[in-house]
C-alpha cells in the first residue's frame, strides 16, 4: 500500500519501537540512509543497519536477524515480491523507500505488511487489481452449491442438470482461461521496462522537512542522492531538473533561516550554471576534457584529430597549454572566472552543446568548493574499490563516513581514486575502439571483456561497470561509420567472480529514456536456452551467468530480441 | 640546611608525574618530623633564655620559626596531594584499587580511602543506585551510535529485545547497554 502522509504513516510509527533497516550497495540509498540515521538519533528511535548487496544477501541477513516488527527497506526490496521472498511473519510491517521500478505488484496491493513510501507516479500504468487478483473461492463454492442443489432435485431429469452443469463449468473455464492470459500480458507488460523513479534520499529528506527537522546538510546529502541518479544514467534530464526544483525551494527557505554570524563555518549550498565536466575543479582542465564522456565522444579523443581538435578548443579559449595541464585550482585567477564562459561560446563551434548544466555546489566556510557530481564520484569511488584486503562493508562504511563533514579528507581520497577510475575507463575505451573488440550479433551489439584486457579490478564492479558499458557504446557510436548502430543496444559480459560472468545491457543511444528492457530479457534468454541465471543484484539489467554459458545464452538473447 | 629533606618529599610527587602515586615514603617523613622537634626544642630553650627582652637571640628564634613553617607546609602538601591523587584513582578504578597501587598507601590513607568509599556509596545509594563513577562528565545523549567490530552474535537488551551483532554492522542502543561492550572492544562508538 501506499502511504500518503509521511509523518503520520511512517514516522510516528517508529517511536518507541527498533528499527531493522537493510540498506543497498548504492550512493543514493546511502544517502537516504544518512539523512534517516539523523533523524533518528535525535529521536533516540533504536536501529539496526544492514548493507545488502543482492537479492539473496537480503535473505540470508532477514533470516538471521531475531524477530522485530519494523523494517525498513532502502533502495532493495520494492521490485520483488517480499512476502514471498522473505516469508516474515504476519505483524511484521516492512516501510519500502525504493526507487527501482517496476514495483512488484504484490508490494503495491499488500494489505498493510509492505508500506511503500511513495506516491503513484503518473507514468507507472499500474494494474488494476481485478485483473490480477481474482477470489477463486468462488469457483469451488459455485460448484458446491450446483452439486448439493443437483443432489436434492429429483424430478429434473439428470441428463439435462449435468448437461448444464458441465456447459457452465467449461464456460467458467474458458472465463478463467481468458482472465489468466489477460493477466499474464497485463503484468508482462508492466514489467517490460525496468527504470528508476524517484530518488529514496529526496523522499526520507521530505520526511525530514515533515517532522521540522531538516537543515541543510541533510539537503546537501539529498542533492547528492539525487545527483547519482543523474550521472549513472538512471534518470532523464528533465526528471532531474523537475526534482532539483523541488529541493531548490528548501535550499532557498533553509539558508534564509540560517544564521549569517560565523561564515567560517557556515554551509553555502547553490544552484547555478556548471559545466558537465567530470572532476574539472579537482584536476587540470586537459585531464577533465579529456576523460569526461560528453567531451571525450563528440571530439573522438582517442584519435589524434581528436586531440588535435581539443587543443584548438584550449586555444580558442584563450588558455595557454602549460595552464590547462596543471591543476584548476593552480591556474590564473582570471582563466578560472572566465572558463565557464569562454566553454560556452565556443561549444557549439566543437559540437558541444549542452555542456553547460545546471548543478548544485557546496561550500563550507572558505574551503574547497564541491560540485553534487564531483562528491557522487568520489563516493562511488570509495563504494567500488577494490584495495587488497577491504571487504565491501567497510568500503560502504567509508562511503557512509565520506558524508559527514567532519571527514574530509575521506571525501579528498575518495576523489583521487575516481580520478584514478575515469582514465582507467578512458583507457579501456580507447583500446576497445582502436581494436574493435565490438561485435554485433544481430539485433544487438556485444563486447567480452577478458581477464587480462582490464588492468583495473575496479572496473568490473556493477556500478563503474555501468559507466563503462555507457562511454563504449557512446565512443562506438560516434566513432561508427554506420547510421544503425546508435539504435541498437549494447551487451557487455565481463568476468565477476571464478566462473561466473556478470552481463549487463543497456538501451540504444538513441533513445532518451533509460527505460531498460533488458530485465525481461535476460529472463526469458536463461529460459529457452535452459541456463541457470541469476538476478542477483536489484537493478534487473544486471545478471549473472556460469562463463561456460555464455555462447548459449547469447544465442538465445539473440533470438529473444528478434 | 634546614628543609631539605621536605623538599624531598615534595620531589618525589613532582618527578613521578600527576598521576601516580609513589610509595609512602614515612622514612623521610619522620626524619622531618624529626627535624622540626629539634627545631622547636632550640628555640623553646632561647625563647626561655631570653624571655627578659634580650633581643639577642630574636633572629635565630625568627629563622627557626620560619623552617618550622617551611616543613610543616611541605608536609601538609605531601599529604593532601597524596590524598587527591588516591581519590582520583579511586573514581578510576572504583572501589578496590589494583595491587601495586595499594602497596603504596600507608594504613592511614588506607582507612581515609575505605571512609570515602563509605561516603560514597551512602550518597549515590541515596540517589536510587545511579553509579555516579560510571562518566566523569553527564552524557549528553541517551543513546549511542555504535559499529561493530567483531561478530559478537545475540545480544539481548533490558526490555528483552535481541540485537544481532554482525560486523561492520552501525546500531543505536542505549547508552547503558553499549558502555560495557564499548569498553570490551566489541563495539565501537561514532562520534557525531
Amino acid at each position: 500500500m501506499y502511504v500518503q502522509d509521511l509523518k503520520s504513516g511512517f514516522y510516528d510509527l517508529l517511536v518507541g519501537k527498533r528499527a531493522i533497516i537493510f540498506v543497498n550497495y548504492d550512493v543514493d540509498a546511502i544517502c537516504a540512509f544518512k539523512i534517516l540515521q539523523h533523524l533518528l538519533k535525535y529521536d533516540d528511535i533504536l536501529f539496526t543497519m544492514v548493507p545488502v548487496q543482492g537479492i539473496s544477501d537480503l535473505k540470508r541477513e532477514f533470516d538471521e536477524t531475531p524477530n522485530e516488527n519494523v523494517i525498513i527497506l532502502i533502495n532493495c526490496g520494492g521490485s520483488i515480491d517480499i512476502v514471498e521472498e522473505l516469508q516474515p511473519d504476519p505483524d511484521v510491517v516492512f516501510f519500502v523507500v525504493d526507487s527501482h521500478r517496476p514495483t512488484d505488484v504484490c508490494n503495491i496491493y499488500s494489505q498493510s505488511q509492505i508500506r511503500l513510501l511513495r506516491k503513484i507516479e503518473d507514468d507507472e500504468n499500474v494494474p488494476d487489481f481485478e485483473t490480477i487478483f481474482r477470489d477463486d473461492d468462488e469457483d469451488i463454492n459455485e460448484d458446491s452449491a450446483h452439486s448439493s442443489a443437483s443432489e436434492g432435485d429429483e424430478p429434473e431429469g439428470r441428463h439435462e442438470k449435468r448437461a448444464r452443469k458441465t456447459e457452465e463449468s467449461v464456460m467458467k473455464q474458458r472465463d478463467k482461461r481468458l482472465w489468466e492470459e489477460k493477466r499474464n500480458r497485463t503484468l508482462f507488460e508492466y514489467s517490460q521496462f525496468s527504470y528508476y523513479g524517484r530518488s529514496s534520499s529526496a523522499i526520507v529528506f521530505e520526511v525530514a522537512w515533515k517532522v521540522s527537522k531538516d537543515n541543510l546538510e541533510l539537503l546537501w546529502w539529498a542533492v547528492v542522492g539525487l545527483t547519482e541518479q543523474l550521472i549513472l544514467d538512471k534518470i532523464e534530464s528533465h526528471q532531474f531538473i523537475l526534482e532539483a526544483g523541488n529541493l531548490q525551494t528548501h535550499m532557498l527557505r533553509l539558508s534564509h533561516q540560517q544564521d549569517k554570524g560565523d561564515s567560517g563555518s557556515v554551509m553555502r549550498i547553490t544552484f547555478e550554471k556548471d559545466l558537465q565536466l567530470s572532476l574539472y575543479r579537482h584536476w587540470s582542465i586537459e585531464s577533465s576534457l579529456f576523460n569526461t564522456r560528453f567531451t571525450a565522444c563528440k571530439l573522438k579523443i582517442w584519435s589524434l584529430n581528436g586531440e588535435r581538435r581539443l587543443q584548438q578548443l584550449l586555444a580558442d579559449m584563450g588558455i595557454p597549454i602549460a595552464q590547462s595541464k596543471q591543476k584548476f585550482c593552480a591556474m590564473d585567477l582570471q582563466l578560472r572566472h572566465e572558463f565557464c564562459d569562454k566553454m560556452e561560446m565556443q561549444a557549439v563551434k566543437y559540437g558541444l552543446d549542452g555542456i553547460g548544466c545546471e548543478s548544485f555546489t557546496l561550500q563550507c566556510g572558505y574551503r574547497q568548493r564541491y560540485s553534487a557530481s564531483d562528491v557522487v564520484f568520489s563516493l562511488v569511488a570509495l563504494l567500488e574499490s577494490t584495495e587488497s584486503g577491504r571487504s565491501s562493508k567497510i568500503n560502504f562504511m567509508d562511503t557512509l563516513d565520506s558524508l559527514s563533514r567532519a571527514k574530509r579528507p575521506l571525501l579528498e581520497a575518495g576523489i583521487s581514486r575516481a580520478k584514478d577510475l575515469l582514465v582507467n575507463i578512458f583507457q579501456f575505451v580507447r583500446n576497445t575502439i582502436t581494436m574493435g573488440l565490438i561485435h554485433s550479433a544481430g539485433p544487438f551489439l556485444y563486447l567480452t571483456v577478458q581477464e587480462g584486457l582490464v588492468n583495473c579490478s575496479q572496473l568490473l564492479k556493477p556500478h563503474c561497470l555501468g559507466m563503462l558499458t555507457r562511454f563504449v557504446l557512446e565512443a562506438y557510436v560516434a566513432s561508427s561509420k554506420s547510421r544503425r548502430s546508435a539504435a541498437q543496444p549494447l551487451v557487455i559480459s565481463a568476468p565477476y567472480m571464478d566462473g561466473i560472468r556478470l552481463l549487463l545491457g543497456i538501451p540504444p543511444i538513441k533513445e532518451d529514456s533509460p527505460r531498460n528492457f533488458f530485465g525481461k530479457a535476460f529472463e526469458n534468454a536463461a529460459e529457452r536456452s535452459q541456463v541457470e541465471a541469476f538476478s542477483e543484484l536489484f537493478d534487473t539489467s544486471y545478471i549473472l551467468i556460469r562463463a561456460e554459458d555464455q555462447d548459449r545464452f547469447f544465442d538465445a538473447l539473440i533470438k529473444v530480441l528478434q | 640546611m634546614f628543609g631539605v629533606k621536605a623538599f624531598e618529599l615534595i620531589r618525589d610527587l613532582t618527578l613521578t608525574g600527576p598521576e601516580a602515586l609513589p610509595l609512602y615514603n614515612s622514612e623521610t617523613v619522620r626524619q622531618v618530623l624529626e627535624e622540626m622537634r629539634v627545631l622547636y626544642e632550640r628555640n623553646q630553650r632561647d625563647v626561655n633564655n631570653s624571655v627578659n627582652e634580650d633581643s639577642s637571640y630574636l633572629g635565630t628564634v625568627h629563622l627557626r620559626h620560619a623552617a618550622l613553617e617551611r616543613n610543616k607546609r611541605c608536609l601538609l602538601a605531601y599529604l593532601v596531594n597524596r590524598l587527591q591523587r588516591i581519590r582520583d584513582l579511586r573514581w578510576d578504578f572504583g572501589s578496590v584499587l589494583p595491587g601495586d597501587v595499594a602497596g603504596s598507601l600507608c594504613e592511614q590513607e588506607v582507612q581515609w580511602l575505605q571512609n570515602y568509599n563509605r561516603h560514597l556509596a551512602t550518597y549515590m545509594r541515596g540517589l536510587d543506585g545511579l553509579d555516579l563513577t560510571q562518566e566523569h562528565c553527564p552524557p549528553k545523549s541517551l543513546c549511542l551510535e555504535v559499529r561493530c567490530l567483531q561478530d559478537y552474535g545475540l545480544f539481548e537488551l533490558e526490555d528483552g529485545e535481541q540485537v544481532l551483532l554482525k560486523k561492520d554492522s552501525i546500531h543505536l542502543l542505549p547508552r547503558s547497554e553499549c558502555l560495557m561492550l564499548i569498553r570490551q572492544g566489541v563495539l565501537e562508538h561514532i562520534p557525531h
